[in-house]
């Protein structure tokens, strides 16, 4: 299995009125192409914070040490037309865009806090409506590596936050959100992209495509709501696809739903999938593997079967049996109630 | 970092609290550095500025020091402008507050005596109020609140509106608590913050407005203001302009002084709210 | 004799020029020291019924008797006072208390309204209720917005237990905890009803939670009841078409973990 990215000692501080907060410590980790990896934890534990500092949405008072290496495929010039491989719904060839002839290009990108260069981020292609991020400053040491890349959101990496009402841009149809995207990464024309945004609908299973496509936010339900920002998140067939509490705001039956749909999508496209949950049961059910954080601090990583059977850490451990499920034993003693 | 030193930050904020820390030290120190009566003669008149150092801003048309007027003018128009100001967002915070809280008839009726005071141009609510009660600082304070209470009013009001959903204002009526003890313990603190980020314009306006009223001699014939003064030197505006300009410099750089301090601590704490 | 019975409760709400039912001819009662839960989907209205019950809004139909009298019927002082048996426990402790409090003055609230302790007496009153709910009490000066979250919802169980309630409602109260904290928010609750007598009002899309600490349940659709019965037989084998489909969406460990270790023998 090949390496989509590779994450070494990455540090992530923010500043709080005069004092310094450590929200990842020295975190390494490799995802690898293809799988559904999950990252849990409980708050405070920087699971957030590894979500966005991959994705590059981290604030600019925050403060980034460490690297992180990118086994992308080379990518399009801005605005140039995508090749038709990588449009996963096109392509028959989707899922093997890593190994594609021309061969995966190491990119790297060391992030250092004695930057002396600020960069702005190339940010400003990414999807509609993100209101958490926007432009990002981000001090960029350049590596010494050949090919420097700093991975575009929406283009190379999808995301999904956990409030799509507030992902998404209350007075903008539906359908120009989704199409947005793939006009900004894909240099389609607006017919184009809107035809791109019906089919996404399609694959995210909204009823009545075309009625959806010039719906607005307010007239979809949560669910609903959540189907659309992931469309709008895989419209530019990203290869990563990041779900940042994707499903905690839903309920029981949605969240299932919305948990088989990524499932599917990211099968179909051969996209890399990190899941970001609070919730150890859920994150079993679709994950690989799972990496369990706590205080900022990768505690343990490994195939879900041996975190989930015969975890290695007294953490984990603790984690699950705090998890009450379907068939825990019941805390209530029924003896008490008529004594 | 506390929100002091963000304020002593920002170059505005810092120029802002200068002017003002000068014109409240003129205020202070008005009758020490000049304890006679500012409206007595002091030398001859229409002596020119920097002529005679005993009287350093010249004098007026009856001869009086206008360095002393100045000063006492500076009082006028930050205890006007303060008390005027304070009125208008006390009674502003409290009409919104019972209106925005207590809903129904009570709201109607009130953003109803609102809307009558709003369609009224303030200007000409405060003019036709001294006219008929006949001009003191008292009145004069009472008449430029009668015009811009309503601005705090709408704006507490809307603030209420959005708090008086809160899970918090639910977990109060649940205790049991007084829907007056929720309306002004629980809910009225935290619907100030943007009632007073407008304090700093409305201090200013009613500064103008007060300089204005004394301008066309609706001000406290007993006390020295900058209006006044400026109406006194534009008989003589030809011969001797600084009559008039030199009121009229302080004035702007008064109103400039509030607006620029205000802001400064409105973003200042916009900040720290922001960021928890 | 119930504790707390509701008949017909009936709740609409006028959306453009459509009725919309969110509560819909329900009626349940809770027995002293009994918990209740409901569940159901969100929009079935379980937090609806909740705010109706605690008269935090009105129903349009229906009758609502706590401790053997019309609650309904109550206004003003006389209903303010009956709160003091009633309380609730909302979801997320941080939006349920002024942002500006101290934990002080959150427990000192209902002790100075229903006038339980004179004003010399509320500090140790105060460091009481916090002992008793696992908090030491030096945490009393402490501002809301500087305890963490367990700490914080364990200050809002003892503000609702100032006033020795005979039911509090609990509208999602142990889940936006974090997993390792909700265990022991939900043993305290357990332990209070044990020795107190309190009965509850469980509010909950969690089916896991409410077999663990419910006595009996009622699944919600659309603001009808669909089902209704003892917690562990209802969730073990549902047999209105919500209670399947909740069953079947919540994810189980033991199941993954199953699937997992056959596919691994494969």
């Amino acid at each position: 299995m090949t390496t989509l990215a590779s994450i070494r000692d990455l540090t992530v501080t923010y500043r709080r009125d005069s004092n310094e907060v450590a929200a990842l410590r020295s975190v390494s980790l490799d995802i690898a192409n293809g799988e559904r990896l999950a990252i849990i934890g409980e708050s405070g534990s920087g699971k957030s914070t590894l979500a966005l500092a991959i994705a590059g949405l981290l604030p600019g008072s925050s403060r980034i040490g460490g690297r992180i290496d990118w086994f992308l495929p080379s990518s399009p010039p801005s605005g140039a037309k995508a090749p038709p491989s990588v449009l996963p719904d096109i392509s028959p060839s989707r899922g093997e865009i890593g190994s594609s002839p021309a061969g995966p290009l190491s990119a790297s990108l060391a992030m250092g806090e004695s930057g002396d260069k600020g960069v702005i981020s190339p940010l400003e292609g990414e999807m509609s409506g993100r209101t958490e991020g926007g432009l990002v400053r981000r001090e960029v040491r350049k590596s010494s590596l050949k090919q420097s890349y700093i991975p575009r959101l929406g283009r190379d990496i999808g995301f999904v936050f956990q409030d799509p009402s507030a992902s998404l841009d209350p007075v903008m149809t539906i359908g120009k959100q989704i199409a947005e995207v793939a006009r900004t990464h894909l240099g389609l024309t607006w017919s184009q992209s809107y035809a791109r945004a019906k089919s996404l609908i399609e694959r995210v299973r909204l009823p009545d495509p075309d009625s959806a496509l010039r719906a607005f936010p307010h007239q979809l339900s949560g669910g609903q709501k959540q189907r659309v920002a992931i469309a709008a998140a895989i419209a530019a067939g990203p290869k990563l696809l990041i779900a940042d509490e994707a499903t905690s705001a839903l309920d029981t039956i949605v969240q299932a739903e919305i948990v088989a749909l990524i499932r599917r999508l990211v099968t179909e496209d051969g996209m890399t999938l990190l899941f970001i949950s609070h919730d150890i049961a859920l994150a079993a059910e679709l994950a690989e593997r799972i990496a369990v954080f706590r205080h900022g601090q990768l505690v343990e990583l490994g195939m879900t079967a041996q975190i989930v059977g015969a975890p290695a850490q007294h953490y984990t451990r603790a984690l699950l049996d705090a998890h009450i499920g379907l068939d825990t034993r019941p805390l209530l003693d029924r003896a008490g109630l008529h004594a | 970092m506390s929100p002091l030193r963000r304020f002593l930050r920002t170059p505005e904020a810092v120029t802002g609290a200068m002017l003002l820390a000068a014109l409240i030290a003129m205020a202070l120190s008005a009758s020490l550095l000049f304890p006679g009566d500012p409206q007595a003669i002091a030398g001859p008149a229409l002596l020119p500025p920097f002529q005679d150092w005993s009287l350093p801003l010249g004098t007026d048309r009856l001869g009086r020091d206008v360095l002393a007027e100045l000063f006492h003018g500076a009082r006028t128009s930050l205890a006007v402008g303060l008390a005027a100001a304070a009125a208008a967002l006390v009674v502003g915070a409290v009409v919104g507050t019972l209106a925005g809280f207590a809903g129904g008839l009570v709201d109607e009726v009130l953003m109803r005596i609102t809307d009558a005071f709003q369609t009224v141009p303030s200007f000409l609510l405060a003019l036709a109020f001294v006219s008929v009660v006949g001009p003191s600082l008292g009145v004069v304070v009472i008449a430029i609140a009668l015009g811009t209470w309503t601005g705090p009013a709408r704006v507490a009001r809307a603030e209420v509106l959005s708090i008086r959903e809160r899970d918090y204002v639910a977990g109060a009526r649940v205790i049991g608590m007084h829907p007056l003890a929720i309306a002004f313990r629980e809910v009225l603190p935290n619907a100030l913050p943007p009632v007073l980020a407008m304090s700093s314009v409305i201090v200013a306006a009613a500064i103008l407005t007060e300089a204005a009223l004394s301008f066309l001699g609706l001000g406290d014939p007993n006390r020295v203001t900058w209006g006044g003064m400026i109406a006194e030197g534009r008989a003589v505006l030809r011969t001797a302009p600084f009559l008039s300009i030199v009121p009229g410099i302080a004035l702007v750089l008064t109103v400039l002084g509030v607006y620029l301090a205000g802001e400064g601590i409105v973003e200042t704490t916009a900040v720290r709210r922001g960021l928890s | 004799m119930s504790l707390l019975a509701v008949s017909n409760l009936t709740k609409c709400y006028r959306r453009g020029d459509k009725t919309i039912a969110a509560v819909d001819d329900v009626s349940f009662h809770i027995d002293p020291g009994e918990t209740l839960a409901l569940a159901g989907p969100s929009g079935s209205g379980k937090s609806t019924i909740a705010r109706l019950v605690l008269r935090l809004i009105e129903p349009d139909d229906g009758r609502i008797d706590f401790e053997g009298s019309d609650f309904l019927a109550l206004s003003g002082a006389a209903l303010r006072a009956r709160r003091a048996r009633l309380q609730m426990v909302f979801q997320d402790p941080l939006a349920a208390f002024n942002p500006r409090a101290t934990v002080a003055r959150v427990l000192d609230d209902p002790l100075r309204v229903h006038g339980i302790a004179s004003r010399a007496e509320r500090p140790r009153r105060i460091a009481a209720l916090l002992e008793r709910v696992g908090l030491i009490a030096d945490l009393a000066p402490r501002a809301i917005h500087e305890i963490s979250g367990g700490q914080r919802q364990r200050v809002a169980i003892a503000r609702a237990i100032a006033t020795k309630p005979s039911l509090i409602v609990l509208d999602e109260a142990a889940s936006a905890l974090d997993v390792s904290v909700r265990g022991e928010i939900l043993k305290l609750l357990l332990d209070l009803q044990r020795q107190e007598k309190i009965a509850y009002l469980f509010i909950s899309h969690d089916l896991g939670v409410i077999r663990s600490v419910a006595h009996r349940v009622i699944l919600l659709d659309a603001g009808r009841i669909a089902e209704n019965g003892d917690a562990q037989t209802v969730i073990d084998a549902p047999q209105s078409a919500i209670g399947k489909a909740l069953v079947a969406a919540a994810p189980r460990l033991n199941r993954t973990l199953m699937r997992l270790a056959s596919a691994g023998l494969d």
